[in-house]
């Protein structure tokens, strides 16, 4: 028997050669198996409704409910939309039986416009009424329910009745109040005591993101750039708070408790997430959001958020436990829920913006603001003893201005403009708090961001 | 023994290396991998429908400055493509290329016509976000922000999203490529009333 015998440094030599080649070819493998499932998989249709609800109507408005419909087969197919039917279900109030309305197709064979005409003894209701709709693509096999939770929790639109009417009339631009106190100010930076910027090539530039005062009359301020809060007491240099988030244009509010709850509207993979963190940051919980979130605030119970494309405020958290998907969605509500079982419902619509305090038994107060400069976004709506503060931006193609509102029912008692200072981007809605009588807003310049406190009531 | 040794040795040497160099070029490969550069379909006929359509097949996708092509696996298949580079060929558009391809423009700048590019078209267009504020090129136009409805746009110096739809806080949900860290998607956002985005209208819609 022949025995084939090779030299111990051909050995060495092959055995390297052999390794390094299936080390590269297993890489090659591995990247070209990862490229084939990455390229484009099947289309997948799609079917979306969106709606803007009319939550508080007067007598004169039509009692319509018009719904924008996109419905696709694939992407190539955007301008031949698939056939959709829908259907839309109103009831008076919120415990009579659900009555069927058609909902019509208008706008030409290939819009996706539909409009269904609530009856008058329905939209008519002194208690207002619910409905919610559906709309289904035999072509796709695809369903689509606004808001998400149906019959369950649907939308519910009220009637304004006595409200109280308050015309602003033309803005004065540049007649801006001083504040108070400036309670917390950080320069931009990575330092202890400053505040993160994000900036990226198509962004604004992103810093504190979100603040809030807490019970003790803290001011705290997300800055998620660096990944904490800064905390402000008495006008002190800021203590820093480390907080595992991920940014992304977070809204946060703290709880009574001293609880910090941070909306990270992106998060990770587009998945929205609420994190609910101790006082000293300790991280206690994750959740997933239902839905696309605008903003968090503190309901009764706990954490409260709103969501698109219901256009509900969702709970997230009862008592201190996460509250699931299907059970945010399944208890979602119109308006914002507040302590004895009241809730707060605004709508702005053009120059206008109808505000309501709600009960149990329907609207207890509501107020009807007019303005002749356009009204964009508001940005908060209070209660603030027996009315409410407003805060409301006014605009025009070039300039801003914040409008704060008291309002109670005697009409508007208390009236001032504030500049913008909106150098730095936040999450949508998170300028402005409420604590006691006082007024927080953050805004920023070039130079950082700060907290000015505007006092409502003469101390 | 010392041959099996010695092959294990170099095979994790060299899946390391491989790997490692793979890995940096990944993200130069993804348009390469999945994009064409075919012709447009021109088309006579466009609604703001059909462009929230083709909008909507791009949420959850990337984020590539520079960039102008995406699939529809609803992830980011480029994840963490360093911000200010154009050329790492990552998945997704920016905002200026995603508004381009979503309002189906063409790149004859005197032109108004409509081009379907389809998200696998690797384009960017002529226009940044500034010159979109500017309303140039003769498919866009200067718009007052008060009348602006879905699919008209609010343009930065930096920045430029589409309106989805308005909400009843008088905030608007906007479909927008934003960033790295964000992707493309639809966000609620406080556009319409800040003073440093303009409205704009893409000229020539079939139906409003």
């Amino acid at each position: 028997m022949n025995e084939i015998r090779t030299s111990p440094k051909l050995s060495r030599t092959a055995g390297l050669l052999a390794g390094s080649l299936a080390g590269v070819v297993t890489v090659v493998l591995a990247g070209t198996a990862l490229a084939n499932r990455i390229v484009q998989p099947d289309e997948q249709p799609l079917l979306e409704a969106t709606h803007l609800p009319p939550l508080l109507t007067t007598r004169d408005d039509r009692k319509e409910l018009r719904y924008d419909v996109y419905c696709a087969r694939s992407e190539t197919q955007a301008e031949t939309p698939c056939a959709v039917e829908g259907r839309v279900f109103a009831r008076v109030g919120e415990t009579d039986a659900y009555q069927e309305i058609e909902a019509h197709r208008v706008g030409g064979a290939t819009g996706g416009r539909f409009v269904a005409v609530v009856p008058e003894s329905i939209g008519r209701a002194s208690s207002g009424f619910t409905y919610y709709a559906v709309f289904r693509s035999d072509e796709t096999d695809l369903v689509a329910t606004l808001p998400a939770g149906g019959a369950a929790a649907p939308q519910r639109s009220l009637p304004l009745g006595r409200r109280i009417e308050v015309d602003l009339g033309a803005h004065n631009f540049g007649s801006e109040l001083e504040a108070s106190e400036r309670v917390a100010q950080a320069a931009w930076g990575t330092g202890p005591t400053e505040a993160g910027l994000e900036q990226g090539r198509n962004l604004m530039p992103i810093g504190g993101s979100a603040f809030d005062v807490d019970a003790d009359g803290s001011v705290v301020v997300l800055d998620e750039a660096n990944k904490r809060l800064l905390r402000w007491r008495d006008g002190d240099m800021p203590a820093a708070v480390p907080l595992s988030i991920n940014g992304t244009l977070a809204d946060m509010s703290i709880g009574e408790d001293g609880a910090v709850y941070v909306l990270e509207t992106t998060a990770v993979q587009g998945q929205p997430l609420l994190k609910t963190f101790a006082r000293d940051g300790t991280a206690i919980s994750t959740s997933a959001v239902a839905e696309r979130p605008s903003q968090v605030r503190i309901g009764p119970e706990g954490p409260v958020v709103l969501q698109s494309s219901s256009a509900q405020w969702m709970s997230a958290a009862v008592d201190g436990r996460a509250v699931g998907v299907r059970a945010q969605i399944s208890t979602a509500e119109s308006g914002r829920p507040l302590s004895g079982g009241r809730k707060i419902v605004i709508l702005r619509q053009g120059n206008e913006v109808r505000v309501a305090l709600v009960g149990s038994t329907g609207v207890q107060r509501a107020w009807l603001v007019t303005s002749e400069t356009p009204l964009a976004e508001v940005q908060l709506a209070e209660p603030y003893g027996t009315g409410v503060v407003l805060v409301t931006r006014v605009f025009t193609d070039d300039r801003d201005e914040f409008a704060v509102l008291v309002l109670d029912r005697r009409g508007m008692v208390k009236r001032f403009s504030l500049d913008s200072a909106d150098w730095a981007e936040t999450a949508p809605l998170s300028r402005f708090r409420l604590r006691g009588s006082s007024l927080y807003q953050l805004g920023s310049t070039p130079a950082g961001l700060f907290v000015d406190r505007y006092d409502l009531e003469v101390k | 023994m010392q041959y099996a040794r010695r092959f294990l040795v170099a095979f994790v040497v060299a899946f390391a290396l491989a790997g490692a160099g793979t890995a940096g070029a990944y993200h130069t490969q993804w348009v390469a991998n999945n994009c064409n550069y075919a012709a447009p379909t021109p088309t006579s006929y466009i609604t703001r429908d059909g462009s929230i359509t083709v909008a909507l097949y791009a949420r959850h996708e990337g984020y590539q400055w520079g960039g102008g092509c995406w699939n529809d696996t609803d992830v980011d298949d480029s994840p963490g493509d360093p911000k200010s580079d154009p050329n790492t060929g990552g998945e997704g558009p920016d905002c200026s290329g995603f508004t381009f391809k979503v309002w189906r423009e063409t790149l004859d700048e005197t032109s108004t016509a409509f081009h379907q590019w389809w998200r696998l078209r690797n384009i960017h267009g002529p226009y940044t976000a500034q010159r979109f504020k500017n309303a140039d090129g003769a498919a866009n136009y200067p718009l007052s922000k008060s009348a602006a409805i879905k699919m008209d746009a609010y343009a930065s110096a930096t920045h430029i999203g589409m309106i989805y739809v308005t909400n009843p806080d008088g905030t608007d949900q906007i479909i927008e490529a934003l960033g790295e860290s964000y992707g493309t998607n639809v966000w609620t956002r406080a556009y319409r009333g800040n003073s440093i985005f303009s409205g704009v209208r893409r000229l020539g819609w079939t139906q409003s």
